[in-house]
């Protein structure tokens, strides 16, 4: 049935309209949470029963196969985990509560047709629909010191965005004048009888800059650290995680447009990787802040996942969807922490930290896993992907990026043992215990459980990314 | 190979060079004036040379509606935004004194040569003689066939925006 293809869109379509309905009505958030959780509960339900679906809508612009369906899953599985960790949105004015369960669940509605667009257009309204929620949720934030420093973010975010779209149009433009069409699957072969063809490799490098900017990778990452800090604790763990899942399925899907091998767009990989490794692990170690860190950690992550898509073949991309999933139950473990440290939705430095294990055991014992993960300590997932990784890479034949690479987990490890060291070894000294609520508390068992068991187990994950990936070669 | 200027195709030409050259004239403006309300003048008339590539490109349709839309009402919108909050000129004034525009216009010429070589030497396809008529009927035609989805994720796009500038200008409003 046609409409099982659409199911999980739709229900979210049906769970925004709600919610919508319910901020018109004076809503302090409660009804509008419960309709979240419920769609984004639904979503995954269907994400999953919908799994094995394939099939094309909307006149050929619209391709549901197991590689989009994947992506869809983990960002509805994001979502709810977000949402059901934000237990009060306690960074949030109250009246405009609902509006941001309303922004939130368009966003990740937004994420989800764009892993499903083969089509240049539709995925760039796609792209827009859950980068414009993202921009109105930075500034929502309760304005507690009257610094207004969350505008200062939603400003620096929204020019940053523009500029990344504006390069990333000028490349599809290059792209339909080469080719005449805007249909990725009429494009790929087309643009691989090019060649090497200058301006299809720049109409690419362009169009991918576009999701650099979503994923924070090096030239496209100075928007991180301030809107990391700018934004509501729970604004930033969404941002942080979901949206980097669909930078990364784009990624994988534009990559496949250029011929294999192509030289000039491996070198920019590499390129790209070695900055973003090291500006973002040497910016991390002297952060205060542990948004702030997190985010320059991030910039760092994304160095790691490009390593997959360098070696342009399916193993190296399903690593890095493999790498991207591991990053996204690992960070939103570590905010989980943050969102509930934060009493009144502050932010949190690395010393309010200190002592959790005595004030939170379940918390501190969230976060000592999330940043051993994050670390790449083995048996957690950051170990296998950065391991699965750098011997990708390896048999590439890109030996100096590797050894950059191993150099960069080393300098890594430092500053998340720090963070551990404060939580285990520090004494409570005046900060008072936190009760973590029942919700939270699964939330974090069950992202404790995902990190050990992704990362004990990956064979089968890796074997479903490869299925989807080959799908779309 | 060169069409006298006085042929149809030679009169094409230059009028499709007086457009581009108004756009570029109009960014100019809007980029480099220091008062605020003379950008966005250059905006307009930016936008009024762009209106005319659309014209050159067949498509009298959506030219008109960028000169409603675009020339019309965005730019007299800001023009009362900028007439109300009545910004300092003082303030306005940029400095073009630190190192990194020093190094951005080198930079920026680099990247715009590197591009423009690219148009030059690009294999592009040959332009299509005529897709359509470029009518309201052939645009209504694709919008609601082959663009329906993108036609329909745009009016969420523009619901999210109305609706996160209400929210926004709300709050705000409260605090003060």
């Amino acid at each position: 049935m046609k409409l099982m293809l659409f199911a999980p869109e739709l229900f979210m379509l049906l769970g925004s309209l709600l919610i919508f309905f319910f901020s018109l009505a004076n809503d302090d958030g409660k009804k509008s949470r419960s309709v979240a959780i419920a769609t984004s509960i639904g979503a995954i339900i269907l994400c999953f029963i919908c799994l094995n679906k394939s099939g094309l809508l909307f006149f050929k612009a619209y391709q549901i196969d197991l590689f989009s369906q994947l992506f869809k899953l983990t960002i509805a599985i994001g979502t709810a985990a977000v949402i059901l960790f934000s237990r009060d949105l306690k960074g949030i004015q109250e009246k405009i509560r609902p509006e941001y369960y309303l922004f939130l669940i368009l966003s990740s509605l937004g994420l989800m047709m764009l892993v499903s667009s083969v089509e240049l257009i539709s995925l760039f309204i796609a792209l827009e629909l859950s980068s414009f929620c993202l921009y109105l949720l930075v500034p929502m934030r309760d304005d507690q010191q009257g610094l207004r420093t969350q505008m200062e973010s939603a400003i620096k975010y929204i020019f940053y965005g523009v500029i990344a779209t504006g390069i990333m149009l000028f490349g599809m433009s290059y792209l339909f004048g080469l080719t005449g069409t805007t249909y990725l699957n009429e494009l790929i072969p087309k643009l691989h009888t090019l060649g090497s063809e200058p301006a299809a490799i720049a109409g690419i490098a362009m169009v991918l800059c576009g999701f650099f900017f979503k994923l924070a990778v090096f030239p496209f990452h100075f928007w991180v650290p301030d809107v990391y800090q700018g934004a509501s604790n729970e604004t930033t763990a969404f941002i942080a995680s979901v949206p980097k899942l669909g930078a990364v399925a784009m990624l994988i899907r534009i990559t496949t447009l250029a011929a294999p091998q192509s030289e000039a767009l491996v070198t920019m990989f590499v390129v790209l990787a070695v900055c973003s490794m090291f500006y973002g692990n040497l910016s991390a170690l002297v952060q205060k802040d542990i948004k702030r860190m997190l985010g320059f950690s991030g910039i760092a992550h994304a160095g790691f996942i490009l390593l997959g898509l360098l070696t342009m073949k399916d193993t190296g991309y399903a690593t890095s969807i493999y790498y991207i999933f591991g990053y996204l139950v690992m960070n939103l473990a570590c905010f989980l922490v943050i969102c509930s440290v934060s009493s009144k939705g502050e932010n949190v430095t690395i010393n309010d930290l200190s002592g959790l294990h005595k004030r939170a055991p379940l918390l501190a014992l969230t976060m000592a896993i999330g940043m051993f993960a994050l670390a790449g300590i083995p048996p957690f997932v950051g170990f296998m992907g950065k391991f699965m990784l750098l011997t990708g890479a390896l048999q590439d034949g890109q030996l100096t990026l590797v050894i950059l690479a191993a150099l960069n987990t080393a300098i890594a490890i430092y500053y998340y043992l720090s963070v551990v060291k404060v939580t285990y070894c520090n004494s409570p000294d005046g900060h008072e215990d936190i009760t973590v609520p029942l919700m939270t508390k699964t939330v974090s068992i069950g992202l404790i459980l995902a990190i050990i068991l992704m990362g004990v187990m990956p064979s089968k994950i890796l074997a479903i990314a490869t299925t989807a990936v080959q799908g779309i070669l | 190979m060169n069409p006298s200027l006085f042929s149809p195709e030679g009169l094409a030409e230059v009028i499709f060079l007086i457009l581009i050259g108004t756009t570029i004239l109009g960014a100019s403006i809007a980029t480099l004036s220091k008062r605020l309300i003379r950008s966005v003048i250059g905006l307009a008339i930016c936008f009024l040379g762009v209106g005319g590539l659309y014209y050159f490109l067949n498509s009298p349709f959506v030219a008109m509606m960028q000169l409603l839309i675009y020339v019309g009402a965005v730019c007299i919108t800001m023009t009362f935004a900028i007439m109300l909050a009545e910004p300092d000129d003082e303030k306005a004034s940029r400095k073009y004194k630190s190192v990194s525009t020093w190094a951005a216009a080198p930079l920026g010429g680099l990247i715009a040569y590197g591009l423009s070589r690219l148009a030059i030497q690009g294999q592009w396809l040959a332009p299509a003689e005529k897709i359509n008529s470029g009518s309201v009927k052939d645009l209504g035609m694709s919008l609601l066939n082959e663009y329906s989805m993108v036609f329909e994720l745009i009016s969420i796009v523009l619901l999210v925006s109305i609706i996160g500038s209400l929210a926004l200008a709300r709050v705000g409003r409260r605090k003060q």
